[in-house]
């Protein structure tokens, strides 16, 4: 297949759409439009479940007038809607505040290729819908081949193709296609009453770096059965050595506590540390919305500001916030590049990785906890503590002993970055907020008494 | 008439085309769920009316059965040409069978009456009466303290209009409401920084913040919660007696429970709850529905998103499983009534059985009673959500507690993750108070990255132990 074609019709719509909002009286218009292509497959016991296939387009406005803001979405594409809508949105304009900060971003000289990010695949856009269930298919059996998993909640495939446009009244016009594999198995293991499960999954702009059905398979079969005949433990604080995904997990919260918007509303314990050391030396997050192939990439923000490349904590030192133009202007800070929609979202987010195998760290603990899942929502981004359900295996003289559930981990982030102990090499790109097998000296358990 | 048949032009005959479509390749069943939906929000922050936004949302979803699979296509774009294009990916599923005719008349359903307290519809207010009511919250929250620094207060509003017509020759149509207002309160003492969060609305207009709960009262409620948490300890981390709050707590029936009678993890048995209708699994003072009738609540709905009329169904009768909620597809698969539980986020999306509004009913003690029985433990008051996985293992986030001390409420504590495996947990209820109450109007369920509207309710409920997994 050859390189994508150039879509007018999208780029179109979004010209005529800034025209329409400046002829109505706005001092300034923003127009992103897109198109997305979508197929799913679910696959369970065997069978196909769900067979998922459909496009759609969809626009989002940004108005301001006399720096007053008001915004406008719609998946009517019809010019009678999208006029009401943009008609709508300047009368409503009036009705909000004056706000200085308010306003599109200054125009940049700087421009990112879309090309050289490398995130349109057209061998994903070519795939067949029976290969893709195949594939699916084939993750399931060699995950159920395996006598000690009782049952699947099933195996999807998905692919996604996106077109995104954004054009706005100070000239700003770019595009740029992106596409998406992914696929994923969940399973159970154990009798009824004392049922366990777990999953695995790749995702990927590229088919070739996607993983094959057996390592999906092998994964989460792997990761299902060890947490068989879990026991409960007492109440005890112990060093707790996060997998991969887990460190993916607390770093989604650290990403809440960074963005600027939550930092001129003060929702962040980090407001007011700028300049500050919030974490030991070791400690480097860095957002790179560059990375060729990236999950989290683009050329250019839900602003037209460039996409860049940015250290948010170097050696442990918080050196700037994840900044949209209005966020940035609040706190006085450049804007970052992170514009997602009304607020701030990460590129490619990610802990720099350490120096340590991940076997290493586990055999580097006398006792401690090796956390692989989390339930339920105790995040606080004010204070920055965490309390949530937790499932691992319990670690005695550097070696897994047991799984555990039905347990608690408590903490607070700011106290977890300070006690991260070690960092492991193994950083995997399968989202776009990632990170390594980390240990941390020590956090609340709560089990039995 | 519809919006869709009024505004959009649409008839039997298109929805004809478009069955005939999506049956060309043979199949069960086939089915058109067509989706208009207003949305309008204000935002007010840093004492400033900050921005308002409008958005429509139109498209149509064509869904297949053959057999025990689902095809699924949808589009935007309501052209006969797109209809039918979605209706040919949905038909993929189908392989074999030769064409079915679709209907030759299609017999209007009977949505339920009266449902919604849309007395003051939101949709067609004016937006200046609207914005008076986000004033309303923040201004009372903004002074409710000096240390209140931070607020930041919310509306939505929603009118949603469906119509489904399927190869049975169903047709129905429903126009569903919903106002939300949420209020979020930072309080600051030094350099302690907490967060109160309130709301409320409900399938309602804007009669719904005339009583009772008004916009002065959420913001207040709000700041009362950050202002509270600034004094409060560190919760306990370990085994002890909870006591839950009515209301709120309600949230824990639906993770623990009612999750686990959705009828999808039936079919497929991997709840846990799968084998055990009729089997008592918790006490007696455990009585639970799940009820989509109840007027002007969150979750509450005249007709499912596939054209079934809601009923109020029993689940959990004196700790005896009753009861589960089915869709069209796990009712047929297991031979089951159809509940009128099969609900979708939005047109883009399969339905699956989901819960509406679920409570535990009210028992037969005294609220104050409940709490006096408790020499040391722990009263949850506030939550922030929970999450069950089909083991029954849950968890449920409190963010504002007490101690109990001696019978007595005692010193306030702040966030704290509930965890215990469901049927532990029933059969350690060991007292309910005669108080139900339903939860804020503003909670939503995520299954399958579907989320829906659902409101929970319950009484005082006292269980006998439970992991409480506070910071020590």
């Amino acid at each position: 297949m050859s390189a994508p074609r150039p879509s007018g019709v999208l780029m179109d719509l979004a010209e005529k759409a800034v025209r329409f909002g400046l002829a109505c009286g706005a001092d300034e218009i923003e127009v992103g439009a897109g198109d997305d292509v979508e197929f799913g497959v679910d696959v369970r016991m065997g069978e196909i479940e769900n067979l998922v296939e459909a496009g759609t387009r969809s626009m989002g406005i940004r108005v301001i007038k006399d720096r007053r803001t008001a915004f406008a979405g719609t998946s009517d594409l019809s010019p009678d809607t999208v006029e009401r809508l943009i008609r709508g949105a300047v009368r409503r304009a009036e009705l909000a505040n004056p706000d200085p900060c308010a306003g599109l971003p200054e125009t940049s000289a700087a421009a990112v290729d879309p090309a050289a990010l490398d995130l349109y695949d057209p061998e994903i856009v070519a795939l067949d819908p029976q290969t893709k269930i195949a594939r699916a298919r084939e993750t399931e059996r060699i995950a159920l081949s395996d006598s000690r998993i009782v049952n699947s909640h099933g195996a999807s495939y998905d692919t996604h193709e996106g077109h995104a446009v954004l054009a706005n009244s100070r000239g700003f016009l770019g595009e740029y296609r992106k596409t998406y594999a992914g696929l994923n198995v969940s399973l159970q293991a154990g009798e009824t009453d004392d049922l366990v499960e777990d999953f695995w999954f790749s995702s990927k702009t590229h088919l070739a770096e996607l993983a094959s059905p057996e390592e999906v398979a092998r994964k989460a079969v792997a990761r299902t059965v060890r947490l068989l005949k879990p026991r409960k433990i007492e109440t005890q604080r112990v060093p707790v050595i996060f997998d991969p995904m887990m460190t993916s997990s607390l770093l989604g919260f650290l990403f809440g506590c960074l963005a600027g918007t939550a930092v001129y509303q003060k929702a962040t314990f980090l407001a007011g540390r700028l300049g500050e050391r919030i974490g030991r030396e070791t400690i480097n997050v860095i957002d790179d919305g560059l990375l060729p192939r990236g999950l989290g990439s683009s050329p250019f923000d839900s602003e037209g500001v460039p996409t860049r490349r940015t250290v948010v904590v170097e050696n442990g030192v918080l050196k700037t916030f994840l900044c949209n133009t209005y966020a940035g202007r609040k706190i006085g800070l450049p804007t970052t590049g992170n514009a997602d929609g009304g607020g701030v979202g990460p590129g490619n987010f990610y802990l720099r990785p350490g120096p340590h195998t991940p076997e290493e760290i586990i055999r580097s603990t006398p006792k401690g906890l090796y956390l692989v899942r989390t339930l339920g929502h105790g995040l606080n981004p004010v204070s920055g503590d965490i309390s949530r359900g937790a499932f691992g295996l319990w670690i005695e003289n550097g070696e897994p002993v047991f799984p555990v559930s039905e347990i608690t981990i408590s903490g607070n982030l700011g106290e977890i970055l300070n006690g991260i102990e070690m960092i492991g090499s193994d950083l995997e790109f399968d989202g776009s907020v990632c990170g390594p097998t980390i240990k941390v000296a020590e956090m609340q358990i709560a089990g039995r008494s | 008439m519809s919006i869709f048949e009024d505004r959009f032009s649409l008839g039997p005959a298109d929805f004809q085309a478009v069955l005939g479509a999506a049956l060309s390749r043979g199949g069960d069943f086939a089915e058109l769920y067509f989706e208009y939906r207003a949305h309008s929000s204000i935002l007010m922050e840093e004492d400033i009316l900050k921005e308002t936004a409008e958005s429509v949302g139109l498209g149509v979803g064509v869904r297949v059965w053959s057999g025990e699979q689902t095809g699924y296509g949808y589009t935007n774009d309501l052209s006969p040409e797109r209809m039918i294009k979605a209706a040919r990916s949905a038909a993929a599923v189908a392989l074999t069978g030769s064409a079915i005719p679709p209907p030759a008349v299609f017999i209007p359903g009977r949505p339920l009456f009266g449902l919604y307290g849309s007395i003051d519809p939101a949709s067609e207010a004016d937006l200046g009466r609207k914005i008076g009511l986000v004033r309303e919250a923040y201004d009372a929250c903004r002074t409710f303290a000096p240390e209140i620094v931070k607020v930041k207060a919310g509306w939505g509003d929603l009118v949603q209009h469906v119509l489904i017509v399927n190869s049975e020759g169903l047709l129905v149509s429903d126009i569903r409401p919903m106002v939300k207002l949420t209020c979020v309160a930072i309080a600051e003492k030094g350099t302690v920084r907490e967060y109160g969060f309130s709301g409320g609305g409900g399938r309602a207009g804007l009669e719904a913040f005339a009583a009772g709960r008004t916009p002065a009262g959420i913001g207040r409620e709000a700041a009362e919660e950050a202002v509270r948490l600034l004094e409060a300890d560190d919760a306990p981390a370990g085994e002890m007696p909870v006591v839950l709050a009515a209301g709120h707590a309600g949230v824990l029936i639906h993770e623990a429970v009612g999750h686990l009678l959705e009828a999808d993890f039936h079919r497929k048995k991997t709840s846990i709850f799968w084998n055990k209708m009729g089997e008592k699994v918790g006490s007696d003072l455990v009585t639970i529905y799940d009820d989509p009738t109840i007027p002007a609540s969150r979750g509450s709905y005249a007709v499912d998103d596939e054209g079934t009329v809601p009923r109020k169904i029993l689940l959990i009768e004196k700790g005896i499983v009753s009861g589960l909620l089915t869709d069209r597809l796990s009712a047929r698969i297991m031979g089951r009534a159809l509940t009128g539980h099969g609900r979708r986020q939005d047109y883009s999306e399969i339905p699956i059985p989901r819960m509406a509004n679920t409570y535990i009913a009210a028992g037969p003690h005294d609220p104050a009673e409940i709490i006096a029985s408790v020499k040391k433990g722990f009263y949850a008051e506030r939550f922030t959500g929970g999450q069950v996985e089909d083991s029954g293992k849950f968890t449920f986030s409190v963010s504002a507690g007490r101690l109990i001390e001696k019978g007595r409420l005692t010193r306030p504590v702040k966030q704290a993750t509930l965890i215990g495996t469901n049927v532990d947990i029933l059969n350690r209820v060991c007292m309910a108070g005669t108080d139900l109450e339903f939860g804020l109007q503003t909670g939503t369920c995520g299954k399958e990255g579907q989320e829906v509207p659902v409101n929970d309710g319950c009484p005082t409920l006292k269980i006998g132990a439970m992991t409480v997994g506070g910071r020590g």
